[in-house]
């Protein structure tokens, strides 16, 4: 049977939008909720809710939610330019260079990486416990930028190991001091890698539930406001502004792709010189 | 491989400000949970006084086996489904999937990301939910019995597990699907190999440390989880990450918690260790062993 | 970065906190909030949905009588999780900024032992304890109200889906195995012990370790065999609705949380738990005048009107139900969840705290029902 050979060849691509398409579910649970017209304002999970544009109206009426998605965008801004900027510097030490200790260093990042989120956040708050230190954004920054360093490094190391040296030979060849040459031509050529970590470290950041609720005295961000409210009837505004994020993040996506296209495109066009 | 040199000063100048930042927030922070474990008291009745209390260890395991036991159960099928979903999927993305959408589909998988890790949980509670049309379509076809329920079950909190943790799977696998050296597949086949005998003999090997990392990755974040447990399970599928977290933030009992956590972390670094043992440090983070 | 250095630091560290007693707490030095010129900000914490809502609120309308602007945070959830956040604060004398705090009174009580709170004087409360319900005007836990003026009360009873569930009309009911697996209980202990005491006949408010214990138990028992689905906060208005649970331990006032028509709360056949959420000052509070006026401002029966219209719990101040009256509004004025008469709530038990020496031991019990 025809149909049958077109399932077992394409098979794997199948599971792969199945899969993919598992991965979106609760998004789009999400944003149907962000339609649901209920009485009070809450979610009630009820699915026999009527359907409004009430709540993307007044998405933005909630200070309290405001406060806490702007508290966790800045927070996840700071804490991912800081531990871009660590991670990367880490990472090209660790393949462009020899040195003792590399071992140490290795499993000083891995180990965060494959620490329980409880058992970070707890310690965090052991130690400033211990200290006295007032938890708040300070605190969630610290831990926010340390837990996001480890997985900048591999992001970024695996980036430079497949990278091409010649190029920054070329250079030194040219008489470029070693910071010029990082500045003009590996900077840009590994800058796809570190953006990848940094958006990943910003992803980490917005998402951290568990270490912030240990850590954030009485700041609250995005994650602690729907912890807050969950117990006592999230708004559906709530789902408007995940929704939204989500979108915004989908956009500056498509947005990089587009330009990363339209540039592969002049390039492959653009008459070669002489 | 590239070159890499002695530099002198410039590597501790790159590595120092990570290394400082990992040492004061990470390493420090285990010491005082250590100590804090060593401590007894209460808040209630004048604070915690040092004491090398070492009876908080073995209170803190105390009547806990079970869940201890439970927790390992939830983590690791949780994180053999996410394997058998990952592989297949990243193997799909390397190599099935035109490179046009292959960044779509990269995307999709770290997308739930944006969406905070509660709201996505709740989310997939909504949809379990007693009244929902999957548990109808599930009792329709029998596979759920007519009193039968989705929430509140170990199937709930391991599905939830698989869900949130599935994009740390993924992302080391195809990692090192997509490093793989396409001429080595196609020298296997100019050998005549099956497909299945080139994949059991060569793709697989050559990205078993991808499978390897994802799997730590997996289960060891899956292992401390409580919020999974909290929201989509009921009664006796609490996880020991619900005992911490009860422990820290209800009882407020910090030694018997601080000596809970530093447990937990102990059994952890000693997997990691042992797997550092046999893999070296390098293989763990994706390249070959460089030691 | 050298193995020793490390060591060293480490070390260092170590001797600077070993032998120190973190967490003290600073009993015994109790201050007295002070009056005097009402301006500036006042910085006010309380549970979610607690107060009436809009541009035009009785916040809103407190600023435009005395110029003081309020910064009010919805982040107390849960007594417990609230104090564990502000306890190292208190400990050091400090409020993070805030002037009011809304927590249940065994907590208030717990706070004002280890010195974290400020002392009121009547003298300062005029329209409080002119206005205030001559129920509440003294409590267990606090019978001068020296430290704990009420915001609202409340009963703790049994959420019942009529259609699924027409009979559970007690605490035992939630044991039936007829509803296995489909009834919730809150985790807060003074609520679901205590009712589970009462329903056996004990009297919380004289209630022994051991009758405590044996109530853990049975509940452990029930948890054992599956019959509770799951412990919750307030989320369990949540499955009720849909439909994951048909019985819950619930609070009074949580009606319009609830998206199913079918749902009524019930008193236990055995009554209820009565307990009251206070406003407490805590040390290092700013603008203590501004939080005792504030006060005094709620306790007018014009401006709690609203915003007893709004969260349908029981109002503190006098006088409410005949503005209500007055406005026609037959449905709120004679709504026994908000205004429950002598005879409603004659078997019910205010909140009490266990006993003081088995304390810890009976909320570990508890807890590792809940989270075992």
């Amino acid at each position: 049977m025809r149909a049958w050979e077109w399932l077992k060849r394409n098979a794997l691509i199948i599971f792969a939008c199945l899969a993919v398409a598992y991965m979106l579910i609760p998004i789009m649970v999400i944003a149907v909720f962000s339609f649901g017209d209920t009485p009070s304002g809450k979610l009630t999970f009820g699915l026999n809710d009527g359907f409004t544009l009430d709540y993307w109206r007044d998405a933005f009426s909630i200070d309290a939610l405001n406060e806490s998605l702007l508290t966790s965008l800045k927070l996840a801004a700071l804490a991912t330019l800081a531990s871009t900027a660590i991670g990367t510097a880490m990472a090209l030490a660790l393949v462009r260079y020899q040195f003792r200790g590399r071992k140490a260093a290795n499993l000083l990042i891995i180990l965060p990486m494959a620490s329980p989120e409880i058992v970070i956040g707890a310690a965090l708050l052991s130690m400033f416990i211990v200290y006295s230190l007032p938890l708040g954004f300070t605190t969630l920054l610290i831990a926010h930028i340390m837990f996001s360093i480890s997985f900048v490094v591999v992001v970024v190391r695996s980036r430079l190991i497949g990278f091409d040296r010649s190029l920054e030979e070329a250079a030194r060849d040219l008489g470029a001091g070693p910071w010029t040459t990082f500045r003009k031509i590996t900077l840009p050529l590994i800058m796809p890698g570190v953006a990848a970590a940094g958006l990943l470290a910003f992803a980490l950041s917005i998402d951290d539930f568990v270490i912030s609720n240990f850590n954030s005295g009485s700041t609250v961000t995005f994650p602690l406001y729907v912890y807050g409210v969950a117990l006592r009837g999230i708004p559906v505004q709530v789902n408007v502004l995940a929704t939204m994020l989500f979108m915004v993040t989908v956009v500056a996506i498509v947005a990089v792709l587009w330009q990363q296209r339209r540039a592969e495109r002049m390039a492959s066009v653009a008459p070669e010189p002489g | 491989m590239s070159s890499s040199r002695k530099g002198g000063l410039i590597p501790a100048g790159l590595l120092g400000p990570g290394v400082i930042w990992l040492v004061l927030f990470f390493v420090v922070p285990m010491y005082f949970m250590g100590e804090m474990a060593l401590r007894s008291g209460s808040l209630a009745s004048g604070g915690f006084a040092f004491t090398w209390e070492w009876s908080n260890f073995s209170d803190a395991l105390d009547g806990r086996g079970s869940q201890i036991i439970r927790t390992i159960y939830y983590s690791g099928a949780a994180t053999l489904i996410a394997l058998l979903i990952a592989y297949p999927l990243s193997y799909a993305i390397a190599f099935k999937i035109s490179p046009r959408w292959r960044l779509i589909f990269l995307f999709a998988v770290i997308a739930p990301f944006f969406t905070t890790y509660l709201i996505r949980t709740i989310g997939w509670k909504t949809i379990l939910s007693d009244s929902s049309p999957v548990v109808d379509f599930l009792k329709t076809i029998g596979v759920l019995p007519e009193d039968g329920r989705l929430l509140a079950t170990p199937a709930a909190v391991i599905a939830g597990l698989t869900y949130n943790f599935l994009p740390f799977m993924i992302l080391p696998i195809y990692a090192s699907l997509e490093q793989l050296d396409g001429r080595l597949i196609e020298a296997s086949k100019d050998l005549y190999a099956s497909a299945r005998t080139t994949f059991r003999k060569v793709t697989l090997p050559l990205t078993a440390p991808g499978i390897v990392a994802g799997v730590l990755l997996t289960f060891i974040p899956a292992f401390g989880d409580y919020v999974n447990a909290q929201l989509l399970g009921g009664t006796g599928q609490a996880m020991i990450g619900n005992k911490i977290q009860s422990l820290y933030l209800v009882e407020r009992d910090y030694p018997e918690a601080a000596a809970l956590s530093f447990m937990m972390m102990a059994a952890i670094l000693i997997t990691v260790l042992i797997y550092i043992r046999l893999a070296g440090t390098e293989a763990f983070m994706g390249a070959e062993d460089e030691d | 970065m050298t193995r020793r250095a490390l060591v060293a630091v480490a070390l260092a560290l170590g001797l600077s906190a070993c032998g120190g007693i973190v967490g003290a707490g600073n009993a015994g030095n109790v201050e007295t909030a002070d009056n005097g010129q009402v301006e500036g900000e006042l910085v006010i914490s309380n549970w979610p949905g607690y107060v009436d809502p809009g541009k035009d609120n009785s916040l809103a309308q407190f600023t435009d009588r005395t110029g003081v602007e309020i910064e009010y945070i919805e982040d107390i959830n849960s007594n417990t999780a609230f104090f564990g956040k502000v306890q190292p604060l208190l400990d050091q004398g400090e409020s993070g900024d805030r002037s009011i705090m809304v927590v249940t009174d065994w907590m208030a009580k717990q706070m004002y032992d280890l010195g974290y709170l400020q002392e009121v004087e009547h003298k300062d409360l005029p329209t409080v304890f002119e206005n205030i319900r001559p129920g509440i005007v003294s409590s267990e836990l606090d019978p001068d109200r020296k430290f704990s003026i009420p915001w609202q009360s409340g009963m703790t009873g049994i959420w019942v889906d009529t259609e699924e569930a027409p009979d559970i009309t007690s605490i035992n009911d939630l044991f039936d195995p007829k509803y296995k697996g489909r009834v919730t209980m809150l985790d807060e202990m003074r609520d679901t012990v205590p009712l589970v005491m009462k329903a056996d006949g004990v009297d919380p408010a004289d209630a022994t370790t051991e009758d405590w214990m044996a109530a853990v138990e049975k509940i452990q028992g029930a948890v054992d065999d599956g019959q509770i689905r799951r412990f919750t906060g307030n989320d369990y208005t949540e499955d009720i609705t849909s439909g994951n649970s048909v019985a819950s331990i619930g609070w009074s006032g949580d009606g319009y949380l609830i998206s199913n028509d079918n749902a009524e709360w019930r008193m236990p056949d055995e009554g209820c738990m009565l307990w009251t959420d206070n406003m407490v000052i805590p040390v290092g509070a700013p603008n203590t005048p501004a939080a005792l006026e504030y006060m005094n401002y709620v306790y007018e029966p014009e401006v709690q009107a609203p915003i007893t219209a709004y969260i349908n719990y029981v109002t503190p101040v006098d006088g409410v139900k005949e503005i209500f009256l007055k406005e026609g509004d037959k449905g709120l004025a004679s709504d026994p969840l908000i205004f429950p008469d002598e005879e409603f709530t004659k078997d019910c038990t205010a909140q009490v705290n266990p006993p003081v020496e088995s304390a810890e031991d009976i909320t570990g019990a508890f807890e590792d029902v809940v989270s075992g």
